[in-house]
This record gives structure tokens, sequence and C-alpha cells, in this order.
């Protein structure tokens, strides 16, 4: 038995020894170089755009804009998931436009391209395109752009609203606060944030005219949906034109789901000058052109009644989604968060708006988490205030309002219905690790020493597994959550497993081949795992969202089980007995109660030979199966955190002296790969508690943290010690009984610590801190409650 | 663009090149040399994922130029193992899982032996912690990495000794 | 990067020469702030003069009971040595927090000094250190060389050579970290000699400077509580994403009453 079992990758081999193929690692001969002119502004008109002095500049080939993007017939950057307005108005759509042509709407909107023989010319080139802009008024605050007065980002458009959603029942829950005993109010604004994958995106294309085909090597989680949507919506090219390879790609957290201008450029310039073209974008460019991500102003309260029991939730968001509505961004306000926002918590009533709008900043898009962290942000920061107003122990009014396990299938008031789980063992677990009761008589001595210790949860649920086809489209979504397994098993007996899913960094190869070793009975050495081109894979939707294990695992599954079924059909037929008397253990087929066998590659060999093979209408030579698996659900991992902060008030600095998580990711199929998603996450999540944010100027729309030297990333002395546990209940939904794990590693920090850094200051006055919780906002939150301002 | 001829050894071979001075050394490795194992991920030489080794010291070849490194003694990740043995510090990475995408990985090598170098085979935690400021690594949250480094200076040692 | 031309002198004498005579050209020490500079095409020298071979600038000693640093010892060694951790360990341990270790094998005191980085750490001990900035022409007192944001009295061509630093009798480094950019958000140097304090803070101003106030606090009670009960106004501190200038108003006494503390404790300083 493979599945669960910690085995280590293959890849590491060519990883550790500086043997990866990355896109940028890939030269060819004759190519040349990209790149891309991009708005200083955050809001201007383009008077005048002369590239005349630019394409007199040594090695320059060519030079396009959006005159040329249209002339040349090419289409639009889609929304391939959008979301209605809850009254049934379609989005306020302004897509992304290849090339800016009268307005630029935030700082790094593209404006040209230019092609040369070397990125250095490239980088002159650029320099000599003369722009006159003309600035307009910047909106850069999301909780000031519905203000009456604020500036419009789309003139056209009239506000800066995109669609409003409204979910669950605003009288219902009007009642419930009528009749509470108690009303916690809080604004709970999730911090803007940049995905950094560390490898930075990079697009090769090689078109040969001689074949009229063209080869993007491209940093992609979806190969296939890249592909596709590059000739269907961006190029107008026929799909089995164009080859997606994605080799290894370096990190992708969700900023490589996007088809953006740079792909679609490099694309469109292979083929109209036959030569390879690369792009691969630096760091500031990045922070720049790569989406970006959460960015909510958020008021909320919650209704209870004298004992801590949830009777109502009220949340008003302001969910902003940049300049442009990129590629999936709608559903992640719109969809993903309401699922999320009563997490785990028996909610009767809820009443949720949330309204996406425009800002002079870069595109929003899905980022690890996308929607989760912000919903856990409100829900848990909510219930732990109100449990130390209302004099209750924070564990305790967790037990008084967790969903039990006979709770499951749990209807929510969003209509969405989770799965199954225990949370109230997560509970236990969690306690039981931090040793809760002694934290808190720590706690207790060090105040008396005048050391302010804190100790906050998060209990929380996360949505996995997107997800079945046809609920993606009524909800408008132009892909499917399906996903592709092709099982080849060759003449010789060893087998190659063809998957839609793809690894940046999450470990496939080993999982799925434990998986498909397990379910064909064979040595995992003899599997090797294939993904990332689209002329070898079926069409897949590739890798976001923890879907891989449920929805690619299961899809390598169930073909497996065909591929095995049919293995011993062929068997039986020649071993000339019934399938049904026939045994498989040890990779060899026996005839019960006889010593009469064959081993799986002699039946394989047999299947390839096809001499001899059953006459069951409609068998056939060869042994191989493809499937394309449509889930029927999604699934509902959950997680509970603990943190644990020292706070050095008079400095602000906070830190987190212990932290704990308990997991309930389904089944396991490798315990390592899933300890390392947890910690890799708890790393984003633990960035956006403390470090990490976007900042634009609010008055002119400047990015304010263009590099690394302004956008924290987290350092290894930056993570707390730690402890885990996984207390899984199996997925109901798929044979594995997997359920996503790689997400709560980023959705439960901000609210642990946060509860844990209010917890340590309650006793100042302080009631909130805004994210993240660098020095300065632990310093404000002190200084206004001392003001009488909490 | 005038150039300006350098020789050097890199991975213990000779070179001779004639280079722009602009050139930093990863672009000279990466795109003259095809050492593609050296990576850029930042643009503030702050992300680590260039680390080599000139003259036996650890540095960031995004912030060196090529010509800088006129007579010195270049090593990148590609001269760690040997032939198809991991060296031990590379083995530990793989066992103890210390690397999901890659990308910081052989920085991260880099690094590390150069810690070993300055600070020997006994690291603490808390050493190692300290030392990895220079390093981003935005798949692992580092908790492997940390345990790999102290296995993997243990197995230098006991290979050293042995 | 724009294109420019590369010269590595054997000699100090070799070095000004090509600084007198090629246009445009700057001394090249570790790299450490001016390459990233000129990779982001912020800026553009004629022709970069390496001193990395030039063994004059280079090593440390005592001489005439002064710490001598050439100007070329990277922070690397200057944590490690043996003098400085005598003389003043306070310095040693700032050495060894600037950064990260990659900058530290590489980056020196000459070209952290001459670039002068308002977030800066050596800036902040020179100052109240009271060091001399050797350079190929002249001596200069710290508090005569920090001039401006990323200026100093430094005259191209003129390069530093040396800093030598009187050895005070007590002193500690508080270095309170920017989670980005690893500099400071502010960092505050204590030293005192016999009944002399001097302050140096960076990370708060346009530059490094001496905080007067807390000197003159310091200098009637070399007392923790004393500094930290001090209030400074914030009008000619900086705001930025860090914090605004209020806040580091408020910080920078009470690392400096952290420095004084150490100093007490005989211990030199920390980072928070």
């Amino acid at each position: 038995m493979y599945v669960g079992k910690p085995l280590p990758r293959p890849e590491d081999f060519r990883f550790l020894t500086g043997r990866g193929k990355y896109v940028d690692d890939i030269k060819l001969p004759r190519c040349a170089s990209a790149g891309f002119l991009r708005s200083p502004h955050a809001h201007a008109r383009i008077l005048r755009l002369d590239a005349s002095r630019a394409l007199k500049r040594p090695g320059v080939i060519r030079i396009v804009t959006a005159q040329d993007w249209a002339k040349a017939g090419h289409g639009k950057l889609v929304c391939v998931h959008p979301m209605p307005s809850s009254d049934g108005q379609p989005m306020r759509e302004v897509l992304r436009p290849a090339f800016a042509a009268e307005e630029v709407h935030h700082v790094g909107d593209v404006l040209a391209a230019v092609v040369a023989e070397t990125r250095h010319q490239v980088l002159d080139a650029l320099d000599a395109i003369e722009v006159e802009y003309e600035p307009l008024p910047t909106l850069s605050v999301t909780a000031r752009a519905l203000d009456d007065g604020a500036p419009v980002v789309h003139e056209q458009l009239g506000s800066n609203l995109i669609s409003e959603i409204l979910r669950g029942d605003p009288s219902l829950a009007k009642q419930a606060f009528a009749r509470a005993a108690h009303v916690t109010a809080l604004t709970l604004d999730s911090n803007r944030l940049a995905g950094n994958p560390l490898e930075p995106r990079c697009y090769l294309a090689s078109y040969e005219p001689e074949t009229d085909h063209c080869t993007l090597w491209a940093t992609t989680q979806v190969p296939h949906m890249l592909r596709r949507w590059i000739c269907k919506y961006a190029l107008n090219i026929p799909e089995h034109k164009l080859r997606v390879i994605a080799p290894d790609v370096g990190g992708g957290f969700g900023n490589k789901v996007n088809f953006h201008v740079e792909v679609s450029t490099i694309v469109w310039m292979s083929r109209e000058l036959g030569r390879p073209v690369k792009w691969t974008a630096t760091r500031s460019e990045t922070l720049q052109s790569d989406t970006q991500a959460r960015d909510h102003a958020t008021e909320a309260r919650m209704a209870f009644a004298a004992d801590g029991k949830i009777l109502a939730l009220q949340v008003d968001t302001i969910a902003c989604l940049g300049g442009y509505l990129s590629n999936f961004a709608p559903s992640i306000p719109g969809n993903s968060y309401p699922q999320t926002i009563t997490g785990l918590y028996t909610t009767p009533a809820l009443d949720l708006r949330v309204r996406t709008v425009y800002t002079n900043t870069v595109p929003i898009d899905a980022y690890r988490g996308s929607g989760r962290p912000e919903a856990t942000w409100v829900n848990e920061r909510l219930l732990e205030n109100a449990a130390r107003e209302m004099g209750i122990d924070v564990v305790e009014i967790r037990r008084r309002n967790l969903l039990q396990s006979s709770d499951f299938p749990y209807k929510t008031p969003v209509g969405r219905v989770y799965d199954c789980g225990n949370p109230p063992a997560l509970l236990n677990r969690l306690v039981e690790m931090a040793k809760y009761k002694e934290l808190r008589q720590e706690q207790a001595e060090l105040r008396k020493e005048g050391k302010l210790m804190g100790i906050g949860i998060a209990a929380f649920l996360d949505k996995s597994g997107t997800g079945p086809s046809r609920q993606l489209s009524t909800r408008g979504g132009l892909h499917g959550g399906f996903e592709s397994a092709t099982i080849r098993v060759h003449s010789d007996g060893k087998v190659t497993v063809l998957s839609g899913s793809h690894s940046h960094g999450q470990g496939h190869s080993i999982t799925f081949s434990q998986i498909a070793a397990d379910r064909l009975g064979l040595p995992i050495e003899d599997i090797a795992v294939v993904q990332g081109d689209t002329d070898r894979v079926p069409y897949g939707n590739g890798t976001w969202g923890s879907r891989s294990a449920s929805v690619g695992g299961t899809a390598i599954y169930r073909a497996s089980e065909t591929v095995l079924a049919k293995a011993r059909r062929l068997a039986a037929h020649l071993l000339e007995c019934n399938p049904d008397d026939l045994d498989y253990e040890n990779t060899l087929f026996f005839v019960k109660g006889t010593n009469r066998k064959l081993s799986f590659a002699e039946v394989a060999d047999a299947a390839y030979h096809g001499a001899s093979y059953p006459s069951d209408p409609g068998f056939e030579p060869g042994l191989e199966c493809t499937i394309f698996y449509d889930p029927p659900d999604l699934n509902d991992p959950q997680a509970m955190h603990l943190a644990v902060v020292l706070v050095d008030e008079r400095i602000g600095r906070v830190r987190i002296r212990e932290y704990y998580t308990v997991d309930d990711c389904g089944t396991m199929i490798n315990p390592m790969i899933i300890e390392g998603q947890v910690q890799g996450g708890l790393g984003q999540g633990i960035g956006q508690a403390m470090m990490e944010h976007v900042i634009y100027d609010p008055d002119t729309g400047q990015l304010l943290t263009g590099t690394f030297m302004d956008y924290a990333m987290p350092r290894a002395s930056d993570m707390p010690p730690l402890q885990s546990d996984y207390l899984c209940v199996p997925a109901p939904s798929n044979p594995l009984g997997v359920k996503g794990g790689s997400e709560t590693g980023t959705i439960g920090p901000p609210a642990a610590i946060g509860n844990a850094v209010v917890d340590a200051l309650w006793h100042l006055g302080v009631r909130s801190i805004e994210l993240p919780i660098t020095p300065y906002s632990v310093w404000r939150a002190i200084a206004s409650a001392s003001a009488g301002e909490a | 663009m005038a150039t300006v001829r350098i020789s050097l050894t890199v991975n213990g071979k000779p070179v001779v090149s004639d280079v722009e001075p602009r050139w930093p050394l990863v672009e000279f490795l990466r795109e003259h040399l095809g050492l593609t194992g050296t990576h850029v991920g930042c643009d503030t030489s702050q992300c680590g994922a260039c680390t080599v080794h000139v003259d036996g010291v650890a540095l960031r070849s995004c912030t060196l130029f090529a010509v800088q490194a006129d007579g010195c003694d270049v090593k990148t990740i590609e001269s760690v193992s040997a032939g198809n043995e991991l060296h031990p510090m590379q083995a530990a990475f793989h066992q103890h899982h210390a690397l999901q995408c890659g990308f910081c990985t052989p920085g991260m090598i880099m690094s590390a032996l150069d810690l070993v170098r300055r600070e020997g085979y006994e690291l603490s935690e808390e050493t190692i912690r300290q030392n990895l400021e220079g390093n981003i690594c935005r798949c692992t949250g580092y908790y492997n990495i940390i345990k790999a480094i102290g296995a993997g200076a243990k197995a230098m040692r006991n290979a050293s000794a042995g | 990067m724009y294109a420019f031309e590369y010269r590595r002198p054997a000699t100090l004498e070799d070095a000004c020469k090509a600084l007198d005579s090629l246009a445009e050209s700057k001394p090249l020490a570790g790299g450490m702030s001016i390459v990233p500079v000129m990779r982001q095409r912020l800026a553009s020298p004629a022709a970069l003069i390496d001193l990395g071979r030039i063994d004059a600038l280079k090593g440390i000693g005592v001489p005439d009971g002064r710490l001598r640093i050439g100007a070329m010892t990277t922070h690397f060694a200057v944590s490690r040595s043996e003098l400085v951790r005598s003389k003043i360990p306070a310095l040693a341990q700032l050495a060894g927090g600037i950064g990260d270790p990659l900058v530290r094998n590489r980056g020196t005191i000459g070209g952290s000094l001459a670039h002068n980085d308002p977030a800066a750490c050596y800036p902040a001990s020179v100052l109240a250190l009271d060091a001399t900035i050797h350079t190929d022409r002249r001596d200069i007192v710290a508090d005569d060389f920090i001039v401006g944001t990323f200026s100093t009295a430094l005259a191209p061509p003129e390069i530093i050579v040396a800093v030598s630093f009187p050895p005070p009798d007590a002193a500690a480094y508080i270095k309170f970290i920017n989670a980005s950019s690893r500099f400071s958000i502010v960092g505050v140097f204590v030293a005192r000699s016999g009944g002399t304090v001097r302050v140096g803070v960076t990370g708060a101003g346009h530059h490094a400077f001496r905080c007067r106030p807390l000197e003159a606090t310091l200098m009637t009670a070399f007392d923790p509580q004393a500094a930290r009960a001090a209030r400074l106004p914030s009008d000619e501190l900086i705001s930025d994403i860090n914090g605004s200038a209020a806040f580091r108003a408020h910080v920078i006494p009470e690392l400096a009453a952290r420095a004084v503390e150490h100093c007490m404790a005989g211990t030199s300083g920390a980072i928070v």
C-alpha cells in the first residue's frame, strides 16, 4: 500500500542539482526578446504615443499597440467566471484590454509591446517610446469607491460598482439583531496582497511557418485552459495549431492561472515574425502586472443570545477587483467568500452584501485561499471579541456554536451544503496540543509582571475541489470543473499516467503514482506521471482551488479501475476462466485454487500483441483508458489554528511564540506532501497577518510597494515554532475520501494572530487591529484605544 | 558596446569569454554558459535565488558583474553533486521535503553550504533560521529547509570524517 | 542596466587616477548598494572603478588606541574580528546584523558610509562613536561627513580609505528591523565615554542624525527610565509606510532606553 505513506518526490533530483527546466531556462536559436511599456500613472488619458524613435533603436524588430491588436482582428481577455448581481443584472464589465488605447487605469497598465533581438535592446527601446499623458483623478482606496463624488474609474459606467451580491435573509437577520442579548460590531478590512511566486512569469513562443504550428512554453497552472483562451478569445486561432507546455513552474498560488496581454502578445509576435519570442517579467514588473489579491473593506456585526449562541451575522463588504475585470476575479468575493462566511458555526440568519468595485489599481484575481481568509477574518474576529465582551471563554463560545459531526451534511444560509466533519474533535485536539488551560494561567502570571501575552484561535472552513461543471455554468462560468486522466499501460506492463492537473510544487508526481500504483496493484517504480503538455495530455482544467487530489486524483483512480478491470478480463480470457475466479495480488492474476497465473506485464504484452482477446462486444486490443471525471460535489476541508503571541507594546512588535494547527483534509494520500502544503500556506498566511501589504498612494494611486524592499516577504526567522496534527474525516464525494489540503495554512493566521494580539491588549482597551499587524498597526491600535476611540 | 575579456574558472573548468561590463554574473552564467540552475527571482538583491560561490564565499550573482569575476573561481549549483550522486546537503533536502517548486532550492543549497563553512557542522535551529535571511522561499514555510540544513550539516561532518 | 566601462585597479593610486580621469565614474566597493540601483536603471555611471583588489583598503588595526577599519572590510569581517569585539563589541553586533549573510559577505563599511542610506546602520554608529572618516586626501569627522539623503561630504573623486573609532566606555545598538528591506525602521546607537553620551539615530530622518535632546537627558543621568520618559518632537522625522513621524518619535526614546540597558549590562544590543 502506497497511499498514506510519506514517500519522497522523484522530481527533487533535478531541482536539487540545478537541472530543473523552467521556461526562462529554455533557449531557442534566433530567439527574440519582448518587453512591455507600462503606465506610470494610475489614471490618465493617453494623449499621444509615438514609437518612431524607439523603432530606430538598435535591434528593434516590432512595436505594437492597441491599434495593431485591433487591426490584427484579435479579441478580448474574457472574464471566464462572471458573477451577475443578485437581482439578475449582469456585471458592469470592463475587461482588461490587451493594450490600453485611450486611457490607462492603473500603474502598470500596458500600452505597447516591443520585440528586439536582446533584453537590453528591448529596455533601451522602451525608454525611447514617447507618451504624453493627461493625469485624471484617481481612486485607489476601496472603502471610498462608492462614495458620492469619488473619482470614477470607467467614466462610461457612471460609478465604480461592478455587481452587488446579496445572500441570506435580511429581514430574518434584522429580527435576530433586534432580539439579541448582545451585538458585536467591527470594521474588518482585508489587506491587499501580491502572490509573488518566486519564479516570475515567463512565456516563450516558437512559431514554425513550415508546419503553421506554434509551441508556447508558459509559466501556467492551467495549460489547456490557457491554450483554449488564447485561441478562442484572444487571438482567434485554431486550437490544434497551438501547443502549450508548462514545464517546471516555480510556484503559482493563483498568479499563473490567468491569460493576460503578455502571453497573448508573445504568441502573436512569434506567429507574425516566424521565430521564437520570449518575455520574462522582472520582480518590479510582477508587482505591477501579476494579479493581486484580497482587498476588502468590511463592516460586520454578529448577534448573540445571552448564552453566546450566534443568532445572526450581518456583513457589508466592498470588494476591490482593481482597474479591470480579470479572468476569475468576480467569483472570489462573489462566490468563495459568501460560501464560507458563516464558517463552522450554526448561523440561523445571515445578511450578506458584497459589492464589487473598480479602483485604479492592478486587477485582483485568485490567490491561495481566495475569499476564505477574508471570510474567516470577519467571522472569527467577531466571535472572539463577542466572547471577551460577554465574559465567555473563547474556546467555550466555540463549543457552544460549532457544528457537531451529526449536523453534517449541513446547509448554510448561503445554500452551500457542507459535506462532513467533526469540528468539536478538531477543537479538542487543538486545545489539548496547545495546553490551553496552562497558557491562560501563564498569561495571567505574565500580566502581573507587565508582560503581554495573547492567545487567539481561528476555526474555519475551506472550500475545495472545484467542481461540478454544471454548477460552475449556472453562475455563468465559461470553464468546467472536470479533470482528465489517461492510464496508459505499455506493452511491457509499465504505466504512464497523464494528468490534466499541473504540479508547480505540490508533488503530484509522487501523489498520483501512489494512487495509480495502489489501484493497479503495481510497484510504484513502474509508474511515471506526465503533465503540462497539451499535445500529450487530454484536456484538463489545471491546478488551483485545491482540486488536484480530489478531482485529478479521482480521475486517475477511476481510469486505473477501468484499466485493471480490462486487464482482469483479458487475463481470464488467456487463463481460460471466469474473471470472478481470478485473484489479483502482487501483480499476479491467480486462478483460484490452482497455481495457474499470469503477471500484469504478461497481460499487457498480450493486450498489445492482439493475437488473442475476448470476443466480448467492444473489446479491443491495447490497455489504456482516458476519462474526464466531473466531480459530483466540492468538498469542505476544515482546520483550526491557535496562536500564542508576545506583544512588546512599547514598540508594537509582535512575536508569535507558538503556533498550532489541526487539519481535517480527508484522506491523506501523502502526509509529507500535505504537511509541506500546510506549512507553506502558513508562510503566506503569516505573511498576510504580519507584514505583507500592497499599498497604493491614496491620492495618486502610485504603487508604494513596488519591490521586495517595500513588499515584505516572510523569511525563515518570521516563522514561529509550530505543532500540527491531522484528524481526518474522509470526504464522501470521491472514492479516495480526499479533501483539499493546500490552502488552510493561508486561511487561519490573520484571524488567529489578530485574535491573539487583541487578547493581549484587551485590558488596554484595544478591540480591533488592522492587517497587517505591523509594529505601526499595533501602536496605532493602542494609541487609539487610549484616546478612547476603540 | 565594448567588451572585456575575462578568464575565470567555472565549476572547475577554465572559461575565457568576452563580456559587456553591464552583464551581471547571473546573466553570464545562464545565457552564455548555459548554466541555468542559478535563478533570478527579484531585482533588489534580496531573494537569494541567484546565490553562487566565488572564491569560496557565497554571494548573489545578480549583484556582481561578470567582469568582476575575472580571475575568480566560481561554483554554481551544478558543481555540487558528483555525477548522479547527491551531495549530503542535497540528499538532506530530499529526505526532509525541503523543496516544493524548486526555484529557490539552488540558492538555498549554496547558502546552506556557506553557512556550514562559516559556522561548522553543528548548527542549531536558531542559527539556521537567522542565517537564512538572504534566501526567500514562497512554497515551504521554511520548516523543512531548517531541518534539512541541520541534518545536511551533520551528514557533511560524517562524510568528511569517514 | 545601462552600459558602462569597468576598471579594477591594483593600487589606491591607480584607483584615484581612474576616478579623476574618467568622467562620471564611481567607485565600486561591495556593490550591495550601487548595483541594485543600476539594475533598476535608476543610476547610470559611465564607469565603475572596482576597489576589490586594493589591499591598502582592507584590514583592521588599533593604531594609537583607535580602532581603524579599512574601507573595503566586509561586514562579516567586522562582525567576527576579535579586535572589534574586544574594543567596540556594539560595532561587531551592528555589522553582524546588516542585511543577511550574503550581503555581509560582500558589503563594506566604506561602501555603506559613502552611499549613506538614510536607514543604514553604520551611519548611526559613526555619529554615536564620534568616528573619523579617512579619505585619500583628508580626515572628516562623522558629524561633518553625513550631510544629506544619500549624500556625504565626499567630493568626488575622493574616496574613503578607512574609518577610525575611539573606543567608548560602553556602547549598544538597537535595530528596530524593517520586515521588508531588513534595514531599520529606526536604529539607535548609544555610546558613552566618561561623562559624554552620543546618540546616533538612523531610519527616522532624511539621514542619520544625532539626537541632541536624548544626549542631554542621558548626560544628566545615564538611566534608561530617563530616556524612556523623553518626549521628542516629530516635525523633522519622516513618515512612510512603516510608520508615521509620530510613531518614530515615540519609538526613538524607547530604543535608546534599551541601548542604555545594554550598556549597563555590558551587552552590545539587539535586533527588535
